[in-house]
């Protein structure tokens, strides 16, 4: 039995629809990440769930009861706030043992549990200091075991690593994944940060605009993007797209935008059965673009370069193929400069086509 | 450069501290001046006075004992331990039910949005009008209701009056504590009330500290209404230093001597409750 269910999910403020219509599950130990742009209803979804906002009609299922008419404070669900909310005027051990006095737990016990999780979470030598004193990566690790210590049926975690900078952000970032590892609770986690998904979820649920556009493992969402709204959210540098037309002749197919044309003559099939309109969008992730200075492939396009972004071992080419701008993540080649002609060849395998009126993936 | 202009500041800010000092501070000199004075000396220019005396403090007590050796006959038969309590009576009640009826409204228009926009504005209405415009409705509301020359009469104005403020003041603090704060609490299982009291009240303490002094010094201070509603019963310091008046004209050393103890009270809170005035006044920002 999953540990979470939501049914159809709709919430209106005002004039405005927040949640559209949002269905998910999250099974046992299982983390699931709904990753979108600001405003897409992510965090109005776990504010649903944690029993902070009343949805306008749908359910929410845990561990198989329905619990709409639950307030919060009887949810046992945590919650891990963006600016992780840790009570400014308590010490770090109050606020982890907050909830264990509100419901009046035996004070050997409560001290036992409040000490485990500040050993599990590494506070123990700071848990006399006040709140308000507290540097950003603690606040984090004591919300998470401020949450923990009920042994709550639900973990949710809203955007919790947003506010912090992109150093102590990677840093962080793997702590909790660590933590969470050990933890091993069923979670939630609310965020627009695609490394974070990838790197912590399970399955990730992409959101736009109240309603979930993919849900997937990350390689089935990063390789197989549904659509053009996911296919671009989705992977940094984000994918190449360009609009182009198929033109038919002599029994070949081939993809044409201005100047720039590609053979796709084996995939042909599909893509007159699946596409409703003439007009196409190519897409290709940079890392599906090889680059090399001799025309070693006969079906390699000359490029021009216009811009490189050394990386370590891989480089980002900026590069032009008579007319559209196309970005290729290639090992760093010294001996290409900007103004130098290469060759790239697209990986195939790995195109994606779209249908440019309704947004869905042909290929 | 930068040391030069960091000089200037300084005296620019003493400067302005200096002027602001003396215009608070020349009023309450002159009154302890004054308060120490006999009636020969009430309308001379000297600050300290010549001949030094406590008989305006005694006769703040017996009200028939002389003052310089002069005699002022008044209408006052009685000390003014009367007075002094009825006042600390009235205000402080006022102030208290003010603070907690205002505190449970601004909660909850700043988190619930209660009464939508109207009933919060509604509350700014009644501050509008003067006063003196309640007068007559008053009296004849309150002597229908027995309610002239009451204890109950005065706290219940007191706490109608200055409720709009209370609600106002509160609200802007209760605004500045986010709300994740209390949803985070409420998380760990405890109940709307607990997280009232153990989370927002303790987060919002100097903000109600400073409310309830600017109320208390609102109630203290008044006269209007204490005046038409007190006969004999509850008449409070304001209205006791406006009756020093004899046959032969205002007694302002007396009147100074009883102004500079209706001060005591205010001072004292305010320096009791410094520490959380600064939170409070500053709009305490915590985050």
């Amino acid at each position: 039995m999953p540990k979470l269910v939501v049914k159809n999910l709709r919430k209106v403020f005002g004039t405005f629809e927040a949640v559209k219509d949002v269905n998910f599950h999250v099974e046992e130990e299982e983390t699931l990440c709904l990753l979108g742009p600001s405003g897409c209803g992510k965090t109005t979804t776990l504010r649903i769930i944690a029993g902070l906002e009343v949805p306008t009609s749908g359910e929410v299922f845990l561990d198989g009861v329905l619990v709409n008419d639950v307030p919060p404070q009887k949810r046992q669900i945590g919650l891990v706030f963006q600016d992780y909310a840790i009570f400014p005027h308590l010490s770090v051990f109050e606020n982890i043992a907050y909830g264990l006095r509100v419901r009046k737990i035996p004070e050997a016990q409560m001290r036992k549990k409040v000490n485990d999780t500040a050993a599990l979470i590494e506070v123990e030598n700071i848990l006399d200091v006040p709140g308000k004193k507290l540097g950003l990566s603690e606040m984090q690790r004591v919300a998470i075991g401020r949450s923990i210590v009920l042994d709550p049926k639900l973990l949710l975690l809203d955007e919790p690593l947003s506010n912090i900078d992109a150093k102590a952000r990677e840093r962080m970032r793997a702590e909790l994944g660590k933590l969470q590892k050990e933890i091993g609770i069923a979670t939630v986690y609310v965020t627009h940060d695609q490394l974070e998904a990838m790197t912590l979820a399970d399955r990730i649920a992409v959101m736009r605009d109240g309603l979930i556009e993919q849900m997937g493992t990350t390689s089935e969402i990063y390789d197989n993007p549904r659509n053009l709204f996911v296919a671009n959210f989705i992977g940094s540098p984000s994918m190449n797209l360009m609009d182009c037309e198929p033109v038919y002749s002599e029994g070949r197919v081939v993809l044409k935008s201005g100047d720039f044309s590609l053979d796709i003559t084996e995939f042909a099939e599909t893509i007159k059965s699946k596409s409703k309109g003439k007009e196409l969008v190519l897409g290709i992730r940079p890392e599906d673009v090889s680059l090399d200075v001799d025309k070693t492939d006969p079906k390699a396009m000359e490029a021009e370069v216009q811009l490189v972004e050394p990386i370590g071992a891989k480089s980002i080419y900026h590069l032009k193929i008579s007319g559209p701008a196309i970005l290729s993540k290639d090992r760093a080649m010294p001996e290409v400069n900007v103004g130098n002609k290469v060759w790239a060849t697209f990986n195939k395998n790995k195109l994606h086509v779209f249908d440019k009126k309704t947004e869905e993936a042909i290929l | 450069m930068a040391r030069k202009k960091g000089v200037t500041k300084t005296i620019v800010r003493y400067l302005l501290l200096i002027v602001i000092s003396i215009w608070t501070l020349a009023p309450v000199t002159w009154m302890v001046s004054l308060s120490f004075k006999g009636p020969t000396e009430w309308y001379a220019p000297n600050l300290i006075p010549i001949r030094p005396i406590i008989d305006n403090y005694i006769s703040l007590f017996i009200p028939t004992s002389p003052i310089g050796g002069s005699y002022f006959f008044t209408s006052i038969t009685e000390p003014i331990t009367k007075p002094l309590i009825n006042s600390l009576i009235a205000a402080g009640l006022g102030t208290l039910f003010a603070v907690l009826v205002g505190f449970l409204a601004a909660y909850g228009v700043s988190r619930y949005r209660a009464g939508g926009t109207f009933v919060i504005f509604f509350t700014l209405l009644t501050r509008m009008l003067p006063g003196a415009t309640f007068v007559a409705p008053l009296m004849v509301f309150y002597s229908s209701i027995r309610f002239i020359d009451t204890y109950a009469g005065l706290i219940m104005l007191y706490t109608a009056v200055t409720l709009t403020y209370a609600i106002w003041l509160m609200k802007g603090f209760l605004d500045e504590i986010p709300p994740e704060w209390e949803e985070a609490a409420l998380l760990e299982g405890a109940s709307p009330w607990t997280v009232l009291r153990k989370i927002t009240i303790p987060l919002t303490k100097g903000g109600l500290a400073a409310s309830a002094l600017f109320i208390f010094i609102l109630n203290w201070s008044e006269f209007l209404f204490a005046l038409v509603i007190s006969v004999t019963q509850v008449t409070t310091l304001p209205v006791q230093i406006s009756k020093y008046v004899s046959a032969v004209g205002r007694m302002y050393g007396t009147e100074a001597s009883l102004g500079l103890i209706a001060t005591i009270p205010s001072v004292t809170l305010g320096y009791l409750i410094q520490k959380h005035l600064v939170t409070g006044f500053t709009f305490g920002r915590i985050r």
